[in-house]
């Protein structure tokens, strides 16, 4: 037996309404005859709200309202209100990981016609196929890419020279390096696993460099072998180098670590390199270098736009709203806040000059591996990060705590129509 | 036919009972529409979505497909063999005990300092409160960044007189220990306003009472003032154990659940149950076993303090 429950979407979509209108949608009441407001959800860090900005400006006469939020609540509520088919989002901020998730529920628009259409107007050809991958879903794209985003190593050139050691090239060197720089007042390394994002992005390395990646071609779990218990104990060697409260650390945290003197180096977004440089923000401006991870193999992924399916919006307008809000003038205006998915920009002299982590960006995502596309991967990520900590932590032996998450993760795909 | 003056005398007050009772039946169907609109509130706020939960956890329902199939007792079922529901459950009821257990003792202590205090009473009584009054999630953040290593408020003074202190957020067991701690910081000023008003409902004739007969400041504590408010303390212990049961806010702000699942409440099972794992069906089995536990719960404290009124 099966229900299509009306109810629940009415009562769904009522739901997602009344959320808007309390979060958002305080505009609408002045202007109860102007044409419905363009809503956009977006996640939230610098760039994104740089986004935000010039959406509201792209097209004169067309009013943008934004709503920006942490990657989690914007999740639950695109989740709401897409789930009951409801037009509360025109514009919808995805990351690679979403793409694959929405686009399989139906819930995305797919642009290919618009992207044909506005390809010369804004040389949409410019935008790296390494972005353009990650935007595409079954052949078809879903999104125009706003950042491409790398985690990188950050290390204290300071630190490493005062010491005599070079930046790893391992990751045993980086495991071994962890360990001589760690002081009580300085930690070795940084080490973000908050569950669940944080946690999943830090694990990718380790996963993908000593391990043998997630899933196999099938999805079935292969973490809890032999070389994935080697990579994560490996993370739980390196933890014992890492900032106290490094559990419940995210990339604030460690952000934070690194600017404020508490940690000689580690992995993290390329979107933050530029933070460690500001003297409003840190006591170690000029001090950090980057690199590509040792071994390559750090999570990339593209950030960008996408248009909701149930939309009641023109979707012509929608796309020249994201276009021009995302085009080069825009993207070289906040080249400091994010590394350009636009070719043209990444090669850029001038801008490889003034922005110093670009380098390093370049050559960390020609090395990087994106997250498996499986359109479960966050949902199966709650089982599996919180087991890698319980590993970490030593609450559970880590070769207990992946089998346990690989059982939980093979059920809940089986439920999910896998293995079939 | 003429009844006998005996006969009169024997039915009158039987109908005057009957008479009495048609009175009040009449006098109570007048009031019935007025208590229709906290009916209806109470139908579509709390029994609706209850009865929908109920409904909804009877099916193996994905929020983010949509594909829903009938399973009967299924999700029940499941919650009943999974370890983590059974890990979360114990531990969700070692930190309520752990922390309305702290917030009551702190509570009374501090209720009681108030209570013989002669002067400031009213201005401590507010400083006290102003925990309680902020924002929860607000509040999870002043605390985060006292708890939060290194940099923390706390961390920063223990570093002051050259010590380290224990990972606060990320051991699994001072992650415990620190989420009862922000419970009681944000909720023992509610157990202080409710317990300081409570002694003073005691009527002072027995305190002088028993202070004629001799009896220790802890004996009036205990044998009396205690017994006497009885029925106060099982409210805000009720209360609070039903709140705490929910405790949500401050653990996915200071902990999302973690280190691994070391903060996990029922609460935030059901969250991650719902909105990372879209098993909707299976969270609202959750939620009606969750409902059941309290309930339960709450009854054996009423029943309990509500006994040892009766002795007394």
């Amino acid at each position: 037996m099966s229900i299509q429950n009306p109810g629940r979407r009415k009562v769904i979509q009522q739901l997602s309404a009344v959320t808007l209108a309390a979060g958002g949608g305080m505009g609408w009441a002045g202007r109860a005859f102007a044409a419905d407001p363009v809503q956009l959800i977006s996640h939230r860090y610098p760039a994104l709200e740089f986004w935000a900005g010039k959406m509201k400006t792209a097209i004169p006469g067309v009013e943008v309202n934004t709503q920006l939020m942490p990657f989690d609540k914007m999740g639950e509520l695109v989740t709401i209100a897409m789930s009951s088919k409801a037009p509360t989002f025109d514009i919808v901020y995805v990351i690679d990981s979403s793409i694959v998730s929405y686009a399989k529920n139906g819930w995305l628009r797919p642009l290919d016609d618009l992207w044909a259409k506005y390809k010369k107007e804004f040389n949409l050809d410019d935008l790296s196929p390494t972005a353009m991958k990650m935007c595409t879903y079954n052949g078809k794209i879903y999104a125009l890419p706003g950042t491409i985003n790398v985690m990188m190593l950050y290390y204290r050139k300071d630190v490493l020279d005062g010491a005599g050691k070079a930046v790893p090239k391992t990751a045993a060197e980086y495991r071994a390096l962890a360990k001589q720089l760690n002081t009580p007042a300085r930690a070795g390394t940084i080490s973000c696993l908050k569950p669940t994002d944080a946690t999943l992005n830090e694990a990718h390395w380790y996963m993908n460099t000593i391990g043998q990646g997630w899933f196999d071609d099938k999805w079935n779990p292969i973490f809890n072998n032999e070389r994935g218990v080697r990579a994560i104990e490996s993370l739980k060697e390196v933890t014992q180098s890492a900032q106290r409260g490094f559990a419940s650390a995210a990339n604030d945290e460690c952000t934070i670590a690194l600017q404020q003197d508490a940690a000689a180096m580690g992995l993290q977004w390329a979107t933050r390199a530029r933070s460690v440089d500001d003297p409003k923000q840190s006591r170690v401006v000029g001090k950090f270098e980057w690199a590509a991870m040792p071994d390559g193999h750090a999570r990339v992924l593209a950030d960008g736009y996408a248009i909701s399916a149930f939309s009641k919006q023109d979707p012509d307008l929608l796309f020249r709203i994201i276009a021009t809000a995302t085009q080069e003038a825009n993207m070289r205006e906040a080249s400091g806040m994010l590394v350009p998915p636009r070719r043209s920009l990444l090669q850029d002299p001038d801008l490889r000059a003034k922005n110093r982590f670009y380098a390093a960006a370049g050559q960390a995502i020609e090395t990087a591996t994106p997250f498996p596309p499986l359109p479960e991967f966050y949902a199966v990520g709650e089982f599996i990060s919180r087991r890698i900590l319980q590993g970490v932590t030593g609450e559970m032996p880590v070769k207990q705590a992946l089998d346990t998450a690989a059982a939980e993760t093979t059920a809940y795909l089986k439920d999910r129509g896998y293995y079939k | 036919m003429q009844l006998t003056t005996a006969g009169q005398d024997a039915v009158t007050p039987a109908l005057r009972k009957s008479a009495a009772r048609r009175a009040r039946r009449a006098q109570h169907r007048r009031l019935w529409p007025f208590l229709l609109p906290s009916a209806l509130v109470a139908f579509f706020i709390l029994l609706y979505p209850l009865g929908y939960a109920f409904y909804l956890s009877l099916f193996n329902y994905y929020l983010d497909t949509g594909a829903s199939t009938f399973v009967g007792f299924a999700n029940y079922a499941d919650l009943f063999t999974d370890t983590r529901f059974w890990a979360a459950l114990t531990r969700t009821i070692g930190i309520v005990v752990a922390a309305v257990g702290l917030e009551f003792c702190v509570g009374l202590t501090v209720a009681y300092g108030l209570y013989r205090l002669t002067f400031g009473v009213r201005a401590l009584n507010l400083l006290m409160f102003l925990p309680h009054i902020i924002t929860p999630v607000v509040a999870a953040l002043f605390l985060k960044w006292i708890f939060a290593g290194r940099w923390g408020l706390l961390d920063s003074l223990f570093a002051t007189f050259g010590f380290f202190a224990p990972d606060w957020l990320g051991d699994p067991a001072w992650a415990r220990v620190t989420v009862v701690l922000a419970d009681a910081w944000q909720f023992t000023p509610f157990m202080i306003l409710v317990l300081f008003a409570g002694l003073n409902t005691v009527d002072p004739s027995q305190i002088e009472a028993a202070q004629i007969d001799g009896a220790s400041g802890r004996q009036i504590l205990f044998r009396i003032m205690l017994p006497s408010i009885a029925p106060i303390i099982a409210f805000v212990l009720t209360m609070r154990m039903m709140d705490a049961f929910r405790y949500f806010d401050t653990i996915y702000v200071l902990t999302g659940g973690g280190p691994g699942t070391a903060t996990e409440t029922v609460t935030m099972q059901t969250y991650a149950l719902a909105f990372r794992l879209f098993q909707i069906g299976k969270a609202s089995a959750l939620g009606v076993v969750t409902l059941l536990i309290v309930l339960a719960f709450a009854s054996i404290i009423v029943a309990t303090v509500g006994r040892r009124k009766g002795r007394t």
